[in-house]
């Protein structure tokens, strides 16, 4: 598959191809044209010499014709038609004759088959108009790339026609050029193509090696940790260079911007720890105060038992405070025992608590249960979660408005979503509120949303947060159906 | 080689002194032979000024002109004339030549010899020996690949004739067909002179002509100096015996020259130069002859006359 779709091919395979291909096709065409114009000549000058060779026969063979000295023109017609050089026969010559103006044989060059004053066989259409032709003309075997030519060439004397000659000449050796003309050629071509297949083999390799450079270094700076710049060498000025060149800014730019993003992190995770022992100190530092305050009026009295009475439920607050926030630092995150999520109960459950906790407020509760389904969840968790949405919720709107719920399932997910239209979060608190200590209520301990976030974390869950200042704030917590692997255990364990 | 390069090189400083002293000795002398024309009317030192010119037909062939120019140097050392030889396509040109006294001798046909002149103007310088007696005769030759096997097969054929004048050529054929009682202007389809013994022998071979009629001498000649041509030929029917086409002199010609060129040509054999030129000849030797050895072409030519066929064409 992949050979025949030229879209998937290399360009170090397409570039040579295609300057092989125009090279051999620029030389095939040229080639060509040279071809037929060379047979064209070719065809041309056996034409010319045909009717010269004619020529000079009829010159030398009149006076003889007349005098029907027929010895002397047999000489004419063989020594003409003879290759001075050799003495030997002319290879182009195939006959040669001259007749009478009764068409009858004068002298043929092979006068065993045509006998010297016979009639020549004249199979031509107007064979007689031939034997008076007033100018020379030329015969073919077949209008195009016939095996012969033959010159039909009146002898004249005195303004007078006495008699014909016919040379009849082969192309087989045009027809042998033209074949050697194009076994050459087709050799150049070859050889052209060839040179244009490594020249474009050059060129591609030329190209392609800043491509595939930049391939690479793109590739480097997709894993995150680069910090090291990536550049690429520029061999060039031409547009891939600067393309090149342009990557090479961008990829230092990239990777300064990651380094500072990375520190930026760094310093934000110090902070948050820094922000949360903080947040544990003063939470733990505020009723250690007072306890201590308790230990030492205590040491001091110790005979006074009315101030143990007084104290020690003092000390059991604080320490049970301290307990309560240090729980809530370590919220368990097991897997519990399964509880089925059904149309009533576990969520019913919720929403019994928190018309408890909106008691008389101005707060409308729109509750809307769409899982009909039974579900396995953690019940426990799900409670715990939605509990502290909702308190959330109508905390977040003191002067009342409208608390609602919805939860629904689709895809293979349920999803709880928890609304109000209270004084909603600033834009800027909104990356903190997930934060444990994070709040902006007076007497909050900041570890509500922490825990949501922790048991949804938990859970496999996502969290969505949409607020508008001043106009609501909406939590979308999405739960994955985990079917037996939770249920499973949990029944064990049972 | 070097040595005419250095006898070149040599001249111009030693001759250009003399260039001027020997174009005036030149016209001197001109004008001295003119002075002794004029005056004495001696014809000494014009004769000196022309070469002894000796005709040659197509009874030998020709066409070896570096032989003829080595003959003509061995008979310029003996007759101390310069000698030049004198080629005409056919006999009856060569005969005209003698008769006005253009040619002083003439290899020619034994058939123009015997005609009768009057009044009688050549006279016998020698006759060629070949292959032991002074005789030769005719070959009718046809393609090594014909049929024919004699004169009689060849009716309405195509026949090459040699030359209008030739005896062995034109004469003799047609007196073999009259012996058989053959018409020999209808017994051929057609008949064409070749002017050339040689090239009746081509024509054969070419197939051109389906016979010819050949002196025996050339073509035994032909057949050692171009094999590849005879041997396309082969002879179908022999005449009889003639007289060897003679060697001849204007009898007008000096009588001294004329003594001296025959006893050059009689004494060729006997020198190695003249054996050697004889050898490439194909001929023994030249001797005197005596003019009754052409009797029997003279009484031939008579019976042809005699019957209405005309001797020439």
């Amino acid at each position: 598959m992949r050979l025949f779709s030229p879209q998937r091919w290399s360009l170090s395979v397409k570039l040579p191809l295609t300057i092989t291909a125009v090279i051999a096709s620029v030389a095939c065409t040229v080639a060509l044209v040279i071809l037929i114009d060379t047979r064209a000549e070719l065809m041309r000058t056996l034409d010319e010499r045909a009717v010269l060779l004619g020529r000079a026969v009829g010159e030398s063979a009149a006076e003889p014709v007349i005098s029907h000295d027929y010895w002397a023109v047999y000489k004419a017609v063989k020594l003409m038609t003879s290759s001075l050089a050799v003495g030997e026969r002319d290879g182009r010559v195939l006959s040669a004759v001259v007749l009478d103006v009764q068409g009858r044989v004068m002298a043929h060059l092979d006068p065993g088959a045509y006998p010297v004053g016979m009639p020549f066989p004249l199979h031509e259409r107007g064979a007689e108009t031939l034997l008076r032709l007033p100018a020379p003309q030329i015969r073919r075997d077949t209008p195009h790339n016939g095996r012969w030519i033959e010159s039909i060439v009146p002898i004249l004397s005195a303004q007078e026609v006495v008699g014909t000659v016919r040379i009849r000449m082969s192309t087989g050796e045009i027809a042998e050029q033209t074949v050697e003309a194009s076994i050459a050629v087709l050799g150049w071509t070859v050889l052209l193509a060839g040179a244009g297949s490594i020249l474009g083999t050059v060129i591609s390799n030329r190209l392609i090696r800043p491509l595939k450079a930049l391939g690479d270094a793109m590739d480097k700076l997709k894993t995150d940790e680069l910090t090291v710049p990536v550049s690429v060498d520029v061999s060039d000025e031409d547009e891939i260079g600067h393309l090149v060149a342009r990557f090479n800014g961008m990829a230092a730019e990239l990777v300064e911007k990651r380094r500072i993003e990375q520190e930026l992190a760094a310093a934000e995770r110090l902070s948050a720890l820094g922000r949360i022992a903080a947040g544990v100190a003063h939470e733990i530092n505020n009723p250690l105060g007072g306890m201590l305050n308790c230990l030492n009026n205590l040491k001091r009295h110790r005979n006074e038992p009315e101030l143990v009475g007084r104290y020690v439920p003092l000390l059991e607050r604080g320490l049970t405070r301290i307990e309560a926030i240090v729980k809530a630092l370590l919220v368990e995150v097991r897997a519990e025992q399964s509880e089925t999520l059904g149309s009533c109960d576990c969520l019913d459950d919720v929403r019994d608590l928190i018309v408890a906790e909106i008691g008389g407020r101005p707060i409308e509760l729109r509750w809307t249960n769409e899982v009909s389904e039974v579900f396995p969840v953690n019940c426990q968790k799900v409670q715990q979660v939605i509990l502290n949405l909702l308190r959330n919720a109508v905390q977040a709107m003191p002067a009342g408005g409208v608390v609602s719920f919805r939860a629904a399932a689709a895809m293979g997910r349920v999803v709880f979503e928890v609304g109000d239209t209270g004084v909603g979060i600033p834009q800027e608190n909104l990356p903190r509120i997930f934060d444990p200590f994070f709040t902006t209520r007076a007497g909050g301990t900041g570890l509500g949303l922490w825990m949501v976030y922790r048991l949804v974390e938990s859970m496999g869950g996502g969290i969505e947060v949409t607020s508008e200042p001043g106009k609501g704030t909406l939590v979308r917590v999405s739960l994955p159906i985990a079917v037996r692997e939770l249920s499973e255990p949990a029944h064990a364990r049972a | 080689m070097a040595t005419v390069i250095l006898r070149k090189e040599a001249s111009p400083p030693a001759g250009s002194g003399d260039l001027a002293s020997m174009i005036s000795r030149r016209l001197l002398l001109r004008l001295s032979a003119g002075l002794a024309l004029g005056l004495a009317g001696g014809p000494a030192l014009a004769e000196i000024q022309r070469p002894v010119r000796f005709g040659l037909t197509a009874v030998v062939v020709r066409e070896n002109l570096p032989f003829f120019k080595r003959w003509s140097t061995y008979l310029e050392a003996r007759i101390g004339r310069p000698v030049e030889f004198v080629l005409r396509r056919t006999y009856r040109e060569i005969m005209h030549l003698l008769e006005t006294g253009d040619l002083d001798f003439a290899w020619i046909c034994g058939f123009p010899y015997a005609r009768r002149r009057e009044p009688e103007y050549l006279e016998l310088l020698a006759v060629p020996v070949f292959q032991g007696l002074p005789l030769y005769r005719s070959y009718i030759i046809v393609h090594r690949d014909a049929l024919a096997g004699g004169l009689d097969d060849l009716r309405g054929r195509v026949f090459a004739f040699s030359d209008p004048d030739s005896n062995s050529g034109y004469l003799v054929p047609r007196a073999m067909l009259m012996e058989r009682r053959l018409p020999p202007d209808k017994f051929f389809r057609l008949t064409f002179f070749t002017y050339n013994h040689a090239e009746t022998i081509e024509a054969v071979a070419d197939k051109f002509a389906d016979a010819g009629a050949v002196d025996s001498y050339v073509w035994e000649y032909v057949s050692h100096s171009n094999p590849g041509l005879a041997g396309r030929t082969k002879v179908v029917a022999r005449s009889q015996l003639f007289g060897f086409p003679p060697l001849v002199a204007r009898r007008t010609t000096d009588r001294v020259l004329l003594q001296r060129m025959a006893e050059a040509l009689h004494r060729m054999h006997e020198e190695p130069g003249g054996r050697d030129l004889l050898a490439e000849l194909e001929i023994d030797r030249l001797i005197p002859g005596h003019p009754t050895l052409y009797d029997g072409i003279r009484q031939m030519a008579d019976r042809l006359s005699a019957s209405g066929a005309p001797e020439g064409r």
